[in-house]
């Protein structure tokens, strides 16, 4: 009986009921095996971690904060009742699309205008620019909210009406926060695109939406995520790894 | 105290903090160890915090909230090592670690703080986060092949390989310190 079997058996994993009693009856009967067995179990059991590597009292507090930050920003997306008017969708809806194929062409074109430095600059930390550590992070961030955005947008054809608003108050929320670092950072461009993403958003979060518009509203939005995800990965690819 | 939902209320802000002031230490060195990276950990912690909130209406009843931030958490972590390095999860031909021992590594070793985290040098990054998940998380075989998007013969190869290396290096250690 090779080790292999020995340790899926250990792990209760990865075996049949029918292999498993094959090698407890083993086991039972093959002392030598028995005894490898033992020392598999010791040796495993040997590996585990102390966890001395604990966070500092900042990390905790950024927690702290970033969460409370979270909170408020929920508490401010909820009352927008006047953005639901047809009147605004109208106007809305053609400065979504002036402002995110401005934001997008600017983003994507490096003949035009510079591009905007994804992959540095993007975020301070007390007023000094790090432009490997900090920023490099909040890319990765960046990247992981517009992919659960893109999920979530592609997802809420099934949604229920209740599902889809706090989908999209959830996404804008998140999407204030990095608009906020990037205005903060020097980023206008990129500001300005999470911007109109926002009023997408909040269309596509409207109650009296039709479902044409949504669906209009929902394939423009995946588009244009996914021509900033590429541009961000493609602009990132080259970035030396810190692991 | 741990904060266990046994209302239908989903859980407060209150105890988001009360869970992050008891357990954020477990989950950032569960993040840590991962992705060997102090602040793809930090990161992965804030976003399964934030994620958490965002979708506390779902959290289980009955269940720790803890352990459900945990669980998010590892996996902010997974997919922020992924997203830092496309093709971790892919599997090795060779029985080698796929990194060489570099002074960042070995520093980012040392500060797992503890003989295992040593011994994880040996390991490639797929062999590293199988044995964490289901030696250390105790994830199902499944569950790690579903997340690293491989077959679960990947992952048994990847465990095997691990605990393999593992068990010679942490004899290795354990003759030096005797």
């Amino acid at each position: 009986m090779n080790d292999e079997t020995l340790i899926l058996y250990y792990y209760n994993d990865g075996l049949s009921a029918r292999q498993r009693q094959e090698v407890a009856h083993v086991l039972a009967s093959d002392t030598i095996v028995a005894d490898r067995y033992m020392a598999l179990c010791q040796e495993l059991s040997d590996l585990v971690a102390d966890d001395a590597a604990v966070p500092t009292a900042d990390m905790v507090q950024r927690w702290h904060d970033g969460l409370d930050r979270a909170i408020g920003l929920h508490a401010q997306a909820r009352p927008t009742p006047a953005v639901h008017s047809w009147s605004f969708l109208l106007g809305a809806g053609v400065t979504a699309a002036l402002a995110i194929g401005i934001g997008i062409g600017i983003l994507v074109s490096r003949d035009e205008q510079p591009p905007i430095p994804l992959n540095q600059d993007l975020v301070t930390d007390n007023g000094v620019t790090n432009s490997t550590g900090r920023s490099s992070a909040f890319i990765r961030g960046l990247q992981v909210h517009l992919r659960e955005s893109e999920r979530g947008i592609g997802a809420l054809p099934g949604s229920t009406d209740a599902d889809r608003e706090r989908l999209i108050l959830n996404i804008i929320e998140q999407n204030r926060l990095f608009e906020r670092a990037a205005e903060q950072n020097d980023s206008a461009n990129l500001a300005r695109v999470l911007r109109a993403f926002e009023l997408v958003l909040v269309q596509l979060a409207a109650a009296d939406v039709s479902p044409e518009d949504a669906e209009a509203l929902r394939t423009k939005l995946l588009f244009e995520l996914n021509v900033v995800l590429t541009k961000i990965a493609r602009d990132t690819s080259d970035e030396p790894q810190s692991i | 105290m741990v904060a266990v939902m046994t209302g239908t209320a989903p859980p407060s802000r209150a105890e988001f903090h009360e869970a992050i002031a008891n357990r954020s230490t477990r989950w950032y060195a569960a993040c840590l160890k991962i992705t060997r990276n102090q602040e793809l950990a930090e990161d992965a912690v804030q976003e399964a915090l934030l994620s958490a909130w965002n979708n506390r209406h779902q959290f289980q009843r009955n269940s720790r909230l803890e352990t459900w931030i945990h669980r998010i958490a590892v996996n902010a972590a997974l997919q922020l090592l992924r997203s830092s390095r496309p093709n971790v999860f892919e599997p090795l031909e060779s029985d080698v670690p796929d990194r060489a021992a570099t002074p960042e590594r070995v520093q980012d070793d040392y500060e797992l703080g503890n003989q295992l985290a040593d011994a994880f040098s040996v390991l490639s990054e797929i062999e590293r986060v199988c044995f964490v998940l289901k030696h250390l998380e105790q994830w199902r075989l499944r569950e790690i092949a579903e997340e690293l998007d491989v077959k679960i013969d990947t992952v048994k190869q990847a465990l095997f390989r691990g605990v393999k290396k593992l068990r010679v290096k942490m004899k290795s250690l354990q003759g030096e310190t005797a």
